[in-house]
């Protein structure tokens, strides 16, 4: 519990120095509880996410980091390895491939990487994971694109 | 425990990667050397341990993944501890005090033993044809410390065995053949049957036996003898923990040094 409180903070006073240089990703801290994270990151270019923020929670185990956080989008999107309805994320650094040498900087880039290059071969969203299986490319971004637009975009005044 | 928080080992550029603190007793990983806290590596290879049903004997890097087998710290420019990935389970079989001494036996010269215990008289006066009740529990440990393995049973009975079925023919046969030739004998055909277990230990494990069995003693006398001719302490019992585990890594290091050091002759 100790050390996990203290690593957390470590990982706190790295986040506000970084601020500056990662512009991609925004963490921050509940503001009573250390253990309670949320994410704004931006979607990568060049993918149907590109132009929306998604917003990530991060729920920290008291074993961090021998455990992993537990991860998921609060905003909706339309992901092969995302669950479309709770936002849970299929990643194997979060479960078996976790090393406490990941940090909740680089869980949030690694989710980055996911985005853009997503695994159909192990879909938590089935509909998105068989457009791709497919290779009906057109309509799977096309999908993910109009959720983006939906749900990780300001609306037009 | 003793958390020497060397000062020269601080590097606030490069933390620990598990605690992003400062690194606390160096320790490094033998085949990447990735450097950690000794606490932080430690804790995370347990960790990893308990995540498995069947022991591991490699700890994946948290960096970069390459698999190591053992934790390497305290390095004071002379020297360095080491500790092995598979020893931290708690389901592994660790040697007792008793074990240790074992292991210990043969690394050392066996002349001073030899004399204690009159060898020929044994095999001159027929003392094998009284059957010894300790040796089944005698080898049992032998095993145990010369395999590293808890479960030794076949090995117990396939050697008791031959033993006993040798002493009988001998019952049989009376005085037939020599003192010598018996001794020969037996020593040729229990090294024969060791030797697939034990290679280059059998030879001495011949000779333990026969010792063993020349003594007469039950297993606690004979280790109070065998343990005043090595100039060591009976195994105390009431040494326990940490400390007994310290002693088993150097035992257990000096036994691959050694062979490491065969070789290279």
């Amino acid at each position: 519990m100790q050390a996990s409180r203290a690593r957390l903070f470590k990982e706190y006073k790295e986040v506000q120095r970084e601020k500056v240089v990662d512009s991609d990703i925004q963490l921050v801290c509940d503001d009573s509880n250390i253990f309670k994270w949320t994410a704004l990151i931006k979607g990568p270019t060049e993918t149907p996410y590109e132009g929306g923020v998604f917003q990530l929670a991060f729920a920290v185990p008291e074993q961090y980091p021998l455990q992993p956080p537990q991860v998921r989008f609060l905003t909706k999107i339309f992901h092969p390895n995302v669950h479309f309805k709770t936002g849970e994320i299929c990643l194997d650094i979060l479960k078996n491939a976790w090393s406490p040498a990941w940090t909740l900087q680089s869980v949030c880039r690694a989710i980055i990487a996911l985005m853009a290059h997503p695994e159909p071969d192990s879909p938590l969203n089935c509909d998105s994971g068989n457009l791709l299986r497919s290779g009906d490319i057109r309509g799977y971004e096309s999908m993910a694109r109009m959720y983006t637009r939906l749900a990780a975009m300001p609306k037009k005044g | 425990m003793n958390q020497s928080e060397s000062s020269s080992s601080a590097d606030p550029i490069n933390p620990c990667p598990i605690c992003l603190g400062l690194v606390k007793q160096e320790a490094y990983l033998d085949r990447c050397f990735h450097r950690f806290c000794y606490n932080c590596i430690s804790q995370w290879a347990t960790f990893v341990a308990t995540q498995h049903s069947h022991s591991q004997s490699t700890l994946k890097c948290p960096i970069c993944k390459s698999d190591n087998s053992s934790i390497i710290y305290g390095c004071d420019g002379d020297s360095f501890q080491r500790h092995y990935i598979n020893h931290d389970l708690g389901n592994r079989f660790s040697l007792s005090e008793a074990h240790k001494y074992r292991l210990r036996c043969y690394y050392s010269e066996s002349g001073a033993i030899c004399k204690k215990f009159d060898v020929l008289q044994y095999w001159k006066r027929q003392r094998y044809l009284q059957p010894n009740k300790w040796l089944q529990s005698w080898l049992r440990r032998e095993f145990q410390v010369l395999t590293q393995e808890e479960d030794v049973d076949i090995i117990v009975h396939h050697i008791h065995g031959l033993v006993e079925s040798f002493m009988r023919r001998k019952e049989k046969e009376r005085s037939k053949s020599t003192p010598e030739q018996n001794q020969q004998e037996f020593k040729t055909a229990v090294s024969d049957a060791a030797r697939p277990f034990f290679t280059e230990r059998t030879e001495r494990f011949v000779n333990e036996i026969e010792l063993f069995l020349a003594s007469g003693l039950n297993i606690e006398a004979y280790d109070k003898v065998y343990l005043e001719c090595l100039g060591l302490n009976a195994p105390d019992a009431t040494s326990k923990g940490a400390e007994v585990h310290e002693q088993t890594q150097q035992v257990l290091y000096f036994h691959l040094f050694d062979e490491d050091s065969d070789n290279g002759d």
